[in-house]
């Protein structure tokens, strides 16, 4: 079986021989640390997890020709002021945040563009114009990998963001006050995302689109729940995410997931009722969300995709073994591909984080058809295991 | 009064301001006002929110009412002298930019008639001395959304404690903190969310 193979067998509960062995990534720093800790040089952290993944020996999740159903053209990148050792910078989405310059992994929203209607329609409304070309791939090249059923890697489409982006784009707070001062106007933004979501969709579908999974990001919540009541949620967004799920169905695609952190308990009815079936990266927080208990709870309806403690990758061995213990009835069970709550910390030693892959390739995917996973750096930590095969 | 604590709870901007001005021409003392009308709003605010009958945005909506309203009577209080018994330092420690969670504290605080002295966010340990020294505070209450910067609540205890504010409690919360945590690092008290920080401070500042 392939990447895809195996992705879709084990969402739709259908027998495979294993069940993908995956990670959602390291933090930079991380890997930093575990160079000297052994971890070859040509492995580097962040957002790609291409050498990680390598290296790592991790299967797919993700891939296939994608559209781009966001900001487009996104805003220019401009340094706009030096602050010395900081600089404020307009972002691709037109935040700008101030940053500490040569270390951009933080920052710090301090203006945002959207405030009003007329902030709106001026530099927002025309970026979600579905008609912009840079939004799709070369037709032909993508008609050919949805074409070939030995693609190997899930075919996964993006699905953009209902409230992540405007939260984003306006700030916690302020888009807060707008569903309560302005709900008119935030209903408005709110289709207009998914107007542009559905049309870009359609036409990758007019196109021969077959797609796998549909992935979306929200980020809404954190600790104490979700950061919108249920209540907003249910009338303003659950009738927008029908829109995009019932067209994705239409069309075959039966998986769509939703990336939240925090402490999604309260969303996944409406999410749900809205068709996303599937909820990504289930943080087990200090709010200890729990696999397990979401299976006993909502059944085989609600596939996941994470919820791995990667606290517990910190602690004790024993720990660790016991925990992928622990989740194993429900991986063999299927709709479930078990990875780490989030991206892997820097007090995670790579020994510890070592011990938990061999023994979830041991345990959860019982050492069948396994990719090759990387030794540490012996003599030549630059070497890379692709230019040695190739 | 109840009608204003209404309009704060449902975060009725126009209302509460309209319904302040209006007790204070049947001449109600402020402070009355403050205590009888919207703290009891805030409070119910924070027990609403602590068992998720309501969310942060109807958090902030309320607490933007009862800011409004406030500002009408602060300055007739501090023209009386009236000034709320306690005082406690607030900010996100140093390396977190997180502020949400820590002004809902501080809101909710305010609500209950405590003074905040909110020292923003990226507090130095340095600061945080130095406020306590300026404000003559109580409490110190330390916001920490990262599990690097809880390590900076720490130092800022420490940093207390060395510079002889032995009797000054402090608070600590924040999305990766627990009461362990607290427990571990010698902090006072420890609460997950806003309303519950409101019940420790004044636990802490009675006790
Ligand atoms: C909004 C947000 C942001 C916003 C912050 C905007 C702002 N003005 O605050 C922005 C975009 C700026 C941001 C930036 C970053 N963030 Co952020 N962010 C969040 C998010 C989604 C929500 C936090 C929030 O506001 N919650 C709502 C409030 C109401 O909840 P709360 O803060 O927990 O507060 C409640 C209680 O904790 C308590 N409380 C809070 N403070 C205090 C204080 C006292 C004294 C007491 C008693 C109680 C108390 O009461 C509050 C109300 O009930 C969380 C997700 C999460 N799971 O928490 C991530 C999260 C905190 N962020 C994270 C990260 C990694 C970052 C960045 C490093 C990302 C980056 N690459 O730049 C930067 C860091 C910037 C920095 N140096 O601080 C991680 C932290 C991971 C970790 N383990 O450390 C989180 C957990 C997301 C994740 N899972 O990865 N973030």
């Amino acid at each position: 079986m392939n990447d895809r193979q195996r992705f879709n067998a084990t969402m739709h509960y259908q027998w495979r021989d294993r069940v993908p062995i995956c990670d959602l990534g390291f933090w930079a720093e991380t890997i930093n640390v575990w160079k000297q800790q052994g971890l070859p040089g040509w492995v580097s952290g962040g957002y790609d997890t291409t050498t990680t993944d390598e290296f790592f020996g991790m299967d797919a999740y993700i891939g296939g020709p994608n559209v781009n159903v966001g900001l487009c053209p996104p805003f220019e990148h401009l340094v706009i002021e030096d602050r010395g050792d900081h600089e404020l910078v307009q972002q691709p989405d037109g935040v700008q945040v101030l940053r500490k310059k040569y270390m951009g992994s933080t920052f710090h929203p301090e203006r945002h563009l959207l405030v009003d209607r007329a902030s709106w329609q001026k530099h927002y409304k025309p970026r979600l114009d579905p008609d912009t070309p840079s939004r799709y791939p070369d037709w032909d090249e993508a008609r050919r990998c949805w074409q070939n059923s030995d693609y190997p890697r899930p075919r996964v489409i993006s699905g953009g963001s209902l409230y992540g982006w405007l939260r984003d784009w306006m700030g916690c707070e302020q888009i807060s006050y707008l569903v309560h001062d302005d709900p008119a106007l935030f209903e408005e933004v709110v289709t207009t995302i998914t107007d542009c979501i559905v049309e870009v969709h359609q036409r990758a579908f007019d196109n021969g689109a077959q797609i796998d999974a549909c992935a979306m990001w929200e980020d809404m919540c954190y600790s104490g729940g979700p950061l919108l009541s249920p209540e907003t949620f249910r009338k303003y967004l659950v009738p927008q995410y029908q829109r995009i799920t019932e067209q994705l169905r239409r069309h075959g695609c039966d998986v769509v997931w939703v990336d939240s952190e925090g402490n999604i308990e309260q969303l996944i009815a409406p999410w749900l009722e809205a068709g996303v079936n599937c909820v990504f990266h289930v943080e087990v927080g200090t709010w200890r969300q729990d696999p397990v208990d979401l299976r006993r709870r909502y059944g085989r309806d609600l596939l996941m995709m994470g919820g791995f403690d990667k606290q517990l990758l910190a602690g004790g061995k024993n720990r660790i073994e016991a925990e992928i213990q622990r989740l194993a009835p429900i991986v063999d069970e299927g709709g479930y591909i078990p990875f780490c709550d989030h991206r892997v910390p820097p007090d995670v030693t790579m020994s510890n984080y070592m011990f938990y892959l061999h023994t979830a390739r041991d345990v959860w995917a019982k050492q069948v058809n396994l990719k090759p996973f990387g030794a540490l750096a012996t003599s030549d930590p630059v070497r890379s295991p692709t230019a040695s095969d190739t | 009064m109840q009608q204003l604590t209404e309009a704060v709870e449902m975060g009725n901007l126009t209302d509460a301001k309209r319904l302040t001005d209006e007790l204070l021409k049947a001449g109600k003392a402020p402070l009355e006002i403050v205590e009888q009308g919207l703290s009891p709003g805030m409070a119910n605010v924070g027990e609403k929110f602590k068992s998720n009958q309501i969310f942060v945005p109807e958090m902030l909506i309320a607490a933007r009412a009862m800011k409004e309203a406030m500002s009408h009577l602060e300055p007739l209080l501090v023209r009386a002298g009236i000034t709320p018994k306690y005082t406690v330092i607030l900010g996100t420690v140093q390396g977190d930019l997180h502020d949400i969670g820590k002004n809902l504290v501080g809101m909710l605080l305010k609500g209950a008639n405590i003074r905040v002295v909110d020292l923003g966010i990226n507090v130095t340990p340095d600061q945080f001395v130095a406020a306590v020294k300026e404000h003559n505070a109580s409490i110190v209450g330390l916001s920490a959304l990262l599990t690097t910067t809880m390590l900076a609540m720490k130092t800022t205890i420490k940093a207390l404690r060395a510079a002889g504010y032995d009797s000054v409690k402090v608070l600590i919360g924040g999305a990766p903190v627990t009461a362990q945590f607290a427990e571990e690092i010698g902090a006072d008290g420890y609460a997950p969310d806003a309303a519950s920080a409101v019940d420790m401070a004044k636990k802490l500042v009675t006790a």
